[in-house]
């Protein structure tokens, strides 16, 4: 279970679960396994359009030894780099989403998914009841003859979310549009307060009356012709130009 | 109403700066619409590649070229510059003291003349005058001669600013420091102190009257 390889490695044939037994998983109904399904998809996209990681396109074993290959040539490059980065800042509890809380998670694991290397080499669930241990063993021998079910646990079994569950939307922003209207709203009543009861009177200039005599008087000595005020006043029909 | 960019240019000088600057705010356009394109790409893109990257190519093109733009903005720069001290043989001396808190001039080429500058305060303002910016005593000058500023302080740092001219230049106790102003059109220019002087700073401003020779030689004779 440590070795750094992914889907390629041979293994013998097990016994096909619909879902690994493990806690905090079974409040997800089966919503999943719809999402499952189109999720088995949704590797093909992180892979730059290979096509050949699907799980049809698995029904192949030379298409699926091939994408495997460059899958796992990609992984390898990674895991170098992830090696050294380390992955610590991400912490357990949130694989890829903190908006959502699980249940119980189980503690110190080596699976750290995120958005941005969302399947690491370590698979999800590492200790396999005897059942589990059957399927991965069938695993190992062609995969055409694992069930649906089958092929649904064992992804289960390596990987904590789908795709699809991954990238779920939340409703996260209509709390903080909620939040931000709040604060402006508020701010809006202060200033308001502040206008009537800090603002001193306004200066005599900036009554309408003074205003048009400034005007009148800017444009008569004939301030800014060239491409300001005044050249936009038409001094013989007495009007701004058009 | 409202203005954006700057006044009117009324002397060569001011032209040249105003053209010197829409070349470089041209530039600065030009470099923040590749940066926020960029920006843009970025963040609505699906690709991920974080590892480490060896981009020689690139990072050579970005060293050299901000380099060539920043000659291209400070060669005219610097001829601006050059210009702004030409010889220019001015016909005229004014000197200019600055004080807490208004302006005092000196006309002493041929006569003694001093007076002082002070703000109209606004309660005693004419109906249509500018709100902080009109003087009791203007600086008449003749347009279309070149004249020479000589600015000082005799308190505190200002600094003596007519913007449609393009002139600023500090006002330190104890040195004086020189302009030329040239003027091409008549007409009245306004300025404001433009160093922290105190409370009053923003109230004491600048107002040039720049008249035909003529008129000039009429005021100063009475």
């Amino acid at each position: 279970m440590s070795k750094a390889v992914g889907w390629g490695a041979p293994r013998d044939a097990g016994w096909a679960l619909p879902r690994p037994v493990e806690a905090g998983r079974s409040h997800e109904g089966a919503a999943l396994e719809k999402a499952v399904g189109r999720a088995w998809r949704a590797p093909a996209l992180w892979s730059l359009g290979s096509s050949a990681f699907s799980v049809t396109g698995l029904a192949d074993p030379g298409r699926a030894a091939a994408a495997a290959s460059r899958e796992m040539f990609f992984r390898a490059a990674w895991s170098l780099v992830l090696r050294r980065g380390g992955l610590g800042s991400r912490g357990i509890h949130s694989p890829g989403d903190t908006a959502h809380s699980k249940g119980k998670m189980p503690p110190y694991t080596n699976y750290h998914a995120q958005r941005s290397y969302p399947m690491p080499d370590e698979p999800f669930c590492t200790e396999l009841n005897a059942e589990q241990r059957a399927l991965k063993e069938k695993e190992k021998g062609s995969w055409t003859e694992l069930s649906h079910a089958e092929k649904v646990a064992l992804y289960r079994l390596q990987f904590h979310e789908t795709f699809a569950e991954m990238n779920r939307r939340s409703n996260e922003w209509k709390t903080v549009m909620g939040c931000v209207f709040f604060f402006c709203g508020f701010t809006a009543l202060l200033i308001w307060w502040q206008r009537v009861y800090v603002f001193p009177k306004k200066p005599i200039t900036l009554t309408a009356e003074w205003k048009a005599q400034q005007l009148q008087r800017i444009l008569d000595m004939k301030g800014n012709p060239v491409q300001g005020l005044a050249s936009q006043w038409d001094y013989e029909k007495k009007q701004w130009k058009k | 109403p409202f203005q954006l960019g700057f006044q009117d240019a009324t002397s060569p000088i001011m032209e040249e700066l105003l053209h010197f600057h829409d070349h470089t705010l041209m530039i600065v356009f030009l470099i923040s619409s590749l940066v926020l394109y960029i920006i843009s790409s970025m963040l609505t893109t699906k690709l991920t590649h974080t590892s480490a990257m060896d981009a020689q190519e690139v990072e050579t093109i970005w060293t050299i070229l901000p380099a060539i733009i920043l000659i291209l903005i400070a060669l005219p720069s610097l001829r601006i510059l050059y210009m702004m001290d030409e010889i220019n043989n001015p016909s005229l001396t004014v000197k200019t003291m600055g004080h807490q808190w208004y302006w005092s001039y000196e006309y002493t080429d041929y006569e003694d003349l001093t007076f002082d500058s002070y703000m109209i305060p606004t309660s005693d303002l004419k109906p249509g005058e500018l709100r902080l910016l009109e003087v009791d005593n203007r600086v008449v000058l003749p347009m279309e001669m070149t004249i020479r500023m000589l600015i000082s302080s005799e308190d505190v740092l200002h600094s003596w600013a007519v913007p449609s001219l393009g002139l600023k230049t500090d006002a330190i106790p104890g040195r004086l420091n020189q302009t030329t102003l040239v003027a091409s059109r008549p007409g009245l220019y306004y300025g404001q102190c433009s160093e922290i002087c105190g409370s009053n700073h923003s109230f004491m401003p600048i107002v040039l009257e720049l008249v035909p020779l003529k008129h000039f030689e009429e005021w100063s004779a009475s």
